[in-house]
């Protein structure tokens, strides 16, 4: 059949429904979407660039102000990548306290997916609770680390500050607070009839498609594919952790599988508070040359640092791959093909938790 | 007469402005304290404040980020779009001075005034949701205040 476009409708760089710039270029039959587009490059800044030449002590607040939403999990990863190169080894205590900052951020951000695609769906009631929900998780980092979004918490040998017994028992209080809420929640989003015509068997994306774009993340594992490299993180594996997958690989999957993660998390943090044992949270030790190459699991995906330094600890050449950029490739290749409707673009595009921060760098 | 239409005027501009955000380039800190000022803790809508992304509609532009050159044109040309009385806030570190990215090297042009004229800046990387809230609400009312009277 020979394609005919009736209209090419341009989303973006400003749209009511995104945070960030971005462009979408919907080519359309009808209300069908034929083909899109997207446009990148609204944000570039040339962080790898400058962080080229610079000691690790500056790279590090460099690496965390890649992504605002997961500052936490970039410099997470950053200094693990730093402590892989120079062979340190954080201590107990520090291993287990990384693990709630990184849990709690992964709330955090998972709320703010949930939330866009609430808003974007216009059921903004539920919106608005999960934006509330997350003003306690963010409070409980403010509480732990100091600041609410740049923390720069963790540190080669272990994290900046320990975890007074007060903060451990605001933080289990806390918890406990958000389980009873998010469980209603996800139910009001499991159940919602209107929710269910917006998100139901619509932006599909197959196993086989997710496995042809790399699709990573929560993307991944709405579409039955079973990647998290938290299960191969040391510290994870002493909390058994186990991945959340979901086989339907719609919008609906999607938002669900980040709903479980929610009770995912607050699991590992309270087991995290169970087995943590007493002792120092600075191992110290002296940042070494050498280039590898390391992965951890962002709340998007797959997130890796190439990282090359000189004796001196000072970062010769980085190369940062985000989760996102995959998740953009599987939802405009194949989520997005063949949607019924316009107004399915945005929060199809939404569900897929796109970060352009992250991306363009 | 006019006195009184005036007075009419202030009173509503004091209780309802229209807030829309543009992000030219930041990491997205700022732009989540932004959407954290909608929720519920902090309710931006109780004090007649409103937000949504229709530069055609708004009162406050807020800018974030540290003007990327994809920008340039686009925050002057937004800008345009935004009927009078209007008023530009510079919300973090990076409209200001560009923040950890103003290096040599990098791809950024700060600050945000050298494109469109900031009224008032909120430094912090990034600034907590109160102090977003705090710097509408001293601003605008200052601003739209006799705002007929003060153009002749």
């Amino acid at each position: 059949m020979k394609k005919t476009v009736d209209v090419a409708i341009p989303i973006g760089p400003v749209h009511p429904c995104w945070k960030e710039p971005v462009r979408i270029k919907c080519e359309t039959k009808g209300e069908q979407v034929l083909s899109v587009e997207v446009e990148l490059g609204y944000m570039k800044k040339g962080i790898e660039r400058i962080m080229r030449g610079r000691p690790w002590q500056e790279v590090m607040f460099l690496a965390e102000r890649v992504c605002g939403i997961c500052s936490v999990v970039h410099n997470m990863v950053f200094i693990e990548t730093m402590e892989a190169i120079s062979e340190i080894e954080p201590t107990e205590r520090a291993a287990f306290l990384r693990v709630i900052v990184n849990e709690l951020d992964r709330m955090q951000s998972h709320l703010i997916a949930n939330f866009s695609y609430c808003y974007t769906i216009e059921h903004e009631t539920l919106a608005m609770y999960l934006l509330n929900e997350r003003e306690h998780v963010m409070d409980m980092i403010e509480r732990i680390t100091g600041n609410r979004v740049n923390t720069a918490y963790m540190i080669p040998g272990g994290v900046r500050y320990d975890l007074r017994p007060e903060d451990a028992e605001s933080l289990r209080e806390t918890l406990a607070l958000l389980e009873k809420n998010l469980d209603r929640y996800m139910r009001i989003f499991e159940n919602g009839p209107m929710i269910a015509l917006r998100s139901r068997d619509i932006g599909i994306l197959t196993k086989e498609d997710a496995l042809m774009a790399h699709a990573v993340g929560p993307t991944a594992r709405a579409s039955g594919i079973a990647t998290d490299l938290r299960t191969t993180h040391p510290t994870y594996r002493k909390l058994d952790f186990e991945p959340v997958v979901r086989t339907e690989g719609d919008n609906y999957a999607r938002i669900m599988v980040r709903f479980e993660e929610l009770f995912r998390s607050i699991g590992l943090i309270r087991r995290a508070l169970a087995m943590m044992p007493e002792g120092p949270v600075r191992g110290g030790g002296i940042c070494k040359g050498g280039e590898i190459r390391y992965s951890g699991e962002a709340p998007r995906g797959e997130l890796t640092y190439f990282v090359k330094a000189d004796r001196y600890g000072r970062v010769e050449d980085i190369a940062i791959q985000t989760p996102s950029i995959m998740n953009i490739d599987a939802c405009t290749h194949h989520m997005l093909k063949g949607v019924l409707s316009v107004a399915d673009v945005t929060a199809t595009f939404i569900s897929s938790d796109p970060c352009i921060a992250c991306n363009e760098r | 007469m006019t006195g009184m239409l005036q007075k009419m005027k202030n009173a509503v501009r004091s209780r309802s402005i229209h807030v829309t955000y543009v992000d030219t380039g930041s990491c997205n800190g700022c732009d989540i304290e932004v959407l954290a000022c909608l929720s519920p803790r902090y309710d931006l809508e109780q004090y007649g404040i409103y937000v949504h992304n229709n530069p055609r509609e708004a009162d406050v532009l807020l800018v974030l980020g540290c003007c990327t050159p994809q920008w340039e044109d686009k925050l002057k040309g937004l800008w345009e779009k935004i009927p009078e009385p209007k008023v530009a806030i510079a919300i973090g570190n990076c409209p200001l001075s560009g923040c950890v990215f103003n290096r040599e090297g990098s791809y950024v042009n700060p600050p945000a005034s050298k494109h469109i004229p900031i009224a008032a800046s909120v430094p912090g990387c990034p600034p907590r949701p109160t102090e977003i809230i705090r710097a509408i609400l001293s601003l605008a009312p200052t601003v739209f205040k006799d705002y007929e009277e003060k153009r002749e």
